[in-house]
């Protein structure tokens, strides 16, 4: 009889009440003042300005690809190191270092054919710096 | 028949040669030069990136590269490596598998990576991201030769990936052009959602069976499995990953889009060689993991196969001959032709594995030049300018004679006239169908065909009996697209005698997955 669903139905019940419950509550006590203050986005007192959707610069997305490549090469790399000294007394030198040069000879390759693309050069926003040399003249 | 001819003599062990004890890295040879080509080009565009006259350079490097890969998969093949008595090569701990199938798909891949590298010499002339274009080349071609030697599903993913991602930057690389950026994105939000689809079906199978590896996996399998249920959603999963790659229904709608926005060459290379990848995979994964003697018992996928066989060529096809344009006719004309390729999957576990599925393997070698061609000769047409639709080809036979013989031979082979391999290779296939009993198939089949020789025959109708319009002009006779259309041409149709070449190797090597 004592089904231990019950108990949780019961759990259930009050965990519902409790919240509606004090909504009601509160409801019932709380004054109502109309204020127009209470609809904005941000009750602290800022003023928003512009819309959410900004432009970023599309080199934050650049670093942002470059990061992964480090990143995973990192994730090779790390337990490479770990098990580097027994690898190389079970496999010998070339078999546990070979690979791993090869590996990073890739990613240096493309690493520096990003490079000299300019995937790592900071381009100035022409309008930044339009806005700029205006406030300079001002 | 020589078929079995060949069969024989495969199975009469001692007067074969075994393959002689190699290393690793010999086997994947054709594999690591197009890599290493490709790192080569960028070690050639760093050197100076903005310089346009090192164009020759870097065309001339991944030509070469390509050539010789090439060269070393017909070497290997022909050596008999990973053939015959010895057995598959199993490398890194049966990852990749070098055997017949894995080279002859590596020979289509380089082939038809050659043809589009010469033909966009002149078609990329004067245009930016030159040495981009040719290395997203080379290194989906090293990932699609990746692909063939694949020997378990984790490394049939990540070489998918190694193909796909090139392919979908290759698709917009007109970035100015409207239509090849909608192209793209539209072709990497269907590869990223059937990559999703195909990677859950991984899990699943791995949920199933607890193996990665396709041996493994048809071992684990062969005892019967509890799991049915996950194993048969697992296995739907993974064949609707290699239905977007081979842009088979129900994942062909990509296909139009993107061929027909993309640079002709990309159009050529993707509707042959991307296709003829996802075929090999999906040849693999299911001859031997899901191998059909051991799961066709609790997961008849062989069925599946058959519908989406019979529902591909058919909607390909029909599609194929509502077209305006040339371009869009041929991508529908790509989707009709898996639908024929996906017949070698429909018929097996009929006792006829090896004929069927080699019949399969011939039609994508033969596919993978016709096609090209047929694509290239579009290139051709984009390269002066003339129009895409079937009436702005009116009279192009007075204007350029060679290349519209070269382009009708492709027509009619695709069609399965008896002017290329493409007779041969569609016979096989219809003798395998009739073979194993799929009458239904085999009607389709020759149904599709005839309906096809209409569109096809359009084209060839416009080129050589349409009066040309008064504005048709042509601006000078491309070597690089003129020599890549032509020895396609005449490759295609040395394959009409020379089919038996193929043909022998591809049903050993189809016949040795089943062994």
């Amino acid at each position: 009889m004592a089904s231990p669903w019950i108990a949780i139905g019961a759990l259930a019940l009050v965990a519902i009440a409790i919240p509606l419950g004090m909504m009601v509550v509160s409801s019932l006590l709380r004054p109502t003042v109309e204020e127009q203050g209470k609809s904005a986005t941000y009750e602290s007192g800022e003023i928003p300005t512009g819309s959410t959707r900004i432009r970023f610069n599309i080199q934050y997305y650049m670093v942002a690809l470059l990061f992964v490549i480090f990143d995973i090469e990192t994730v090779l790399i790390f337990p490479w190191t770990v098990i580097y000294r027994s690898a190389v007394g079970s496999a010998g030198l070339v078999a546990a270092l070979v690979p791993m040069l090869v590996f990073i000879g890739v990613l240096v390759i493309g690493l520096a054919w990003a490079w000299r693309n300019g995937a790592v050069r900071w381009v100035k926003s022409p309008r930044a710096e339009q806005r700029r040399q205006e406030r300079q003249r001002q | 028949m020589v078929i079995s001819a060949s069969l024989v003599t495969w199975f009469s062990g001692p007067t074969l040669q075994t393959a002689p004890p190699i290393g690793d890295w010999v086997a994947l040879t054709p594999v690591l030069l197009l890599g290493l080509t490709a790192l080569i080009l960028f070690v050639i565009d760093s050197i100076d990136p903005d310089d346009a006259s090192n164009t020759p350079a870097l065309a001339g490097t991944a030509a070469v590269g390509t050539v010789l890969a090439l060269g070393a998969a017909v070497v290997l093949l022909a050596a008999g490596i990973g053939q015959g008595q010895g057995g598959a090569l199993r490398l890194y701990g049966g990852q990749l598998i070098v055997d017949g199938m894995a080279l002859f798909f590596t020979v289509i891949f380089t082939s038809v990576a050659t043809l589009v590298i010469v033909a966009s010499y002149d078609y990329l002339a004067d245009r930016v991201y030159q040495a981009e274009y040719y290395m997203l080349i080379l290194l989906a071609a090293t990932g699609m030769t990746l692909m063939a030697a694949a020997g378990s599903l984790a490394t049939v993913f990540i070489s998918l990936e190694l193909a796909s991602l090139p392919s979908y930057a290759l698709v917009a690389f007109l970035k100015d052009n409207r239509g090849s950026v909608e192209a793209g994105l539209k072709y990497f939000l269907i590869g990223a959602l059937s990559s999703a689809i195909f990677a859950y079906g991984i899990s699943l199978v791995y949920g199933a069976t607890g193996r990665l590896g396709l041996d493994a996996i048809a071992q684990q399998l062969s005892g019967g499995t509890q799991l049915v249920g996950i194993l048969g959603v697992g296995v739907l999963m993974v064949a609707g990953g290699f239905a977007f790659k081979t842009a088979s229904v129900p994942f062909h709608f990509w296909a139009p889009a993107a061929y027909e926005g993309a640079p002709a060459p990309v159009s050529a290379f993707l509707s042959s060689a991307s296709k003829a990848a996802g075929f090999v995979v999906a040849f693999r994964v299911f001859a031997v993991a899901f191998s059909p003697d051991a799961v066709a018992a609790s997961v008849d996928w062989t069925l599946a196969f058959w519908l989406l066989a019979a529902v591909t060529m058919t909607i390909g096809n029909f599609a194929a001959a509502t077209q305006d344009k040339v371009k869009r006719m041929l991508a529908y004309s790509s989707v009709g032709h898996a639908g024929y390729v996906l017949i070698g999957l429909a018929a097996l576990n009929a006792g006829q594995n090896g004929l069927v599925l080699g019949a399969s393997m011939i039609h994508l070698l033969v596919y993978g030049f016709m096609n090209t061609g047929a694509f290239l000769f579009v290139a051709l047409a984009e390269h002066w300018e003339i129009g895409r639709t079937f009436e702005d080809y009116n009279g192009l036979g007075t204007q350029a004679p060679i290349a519209c013989v070269a382009m009708s031979v492709f027509m009619f082979s695709l069609a399965g006239l008896p002017v290329g391999g493409g007779f041969m290779s569609k016979y096989f296939i219809l003798v395998g169908a009739v073979g194993t009993g799929h009458f239904v198939l085999a009607a389709l089949l020759l149904i599709n065909s005839a309906l096809s020789l209409y569109y096809y025959s359009r084209v060839v109708r416009s080129l050589w009996f349409e009066d040309p319009a008064d504005s048709l002009s042509i601006d000078g006779y491309p070597v690089g697209l003129y020599a890549a259309v032509i020895g396609a041409a005449v490759i295609t149709f040395l394959l009409l005698p020379g089919i038996f070449l193929a043909s022998d190797v591809a049903t050993s090597a189809a016949s040795a997955l089943f062994a």
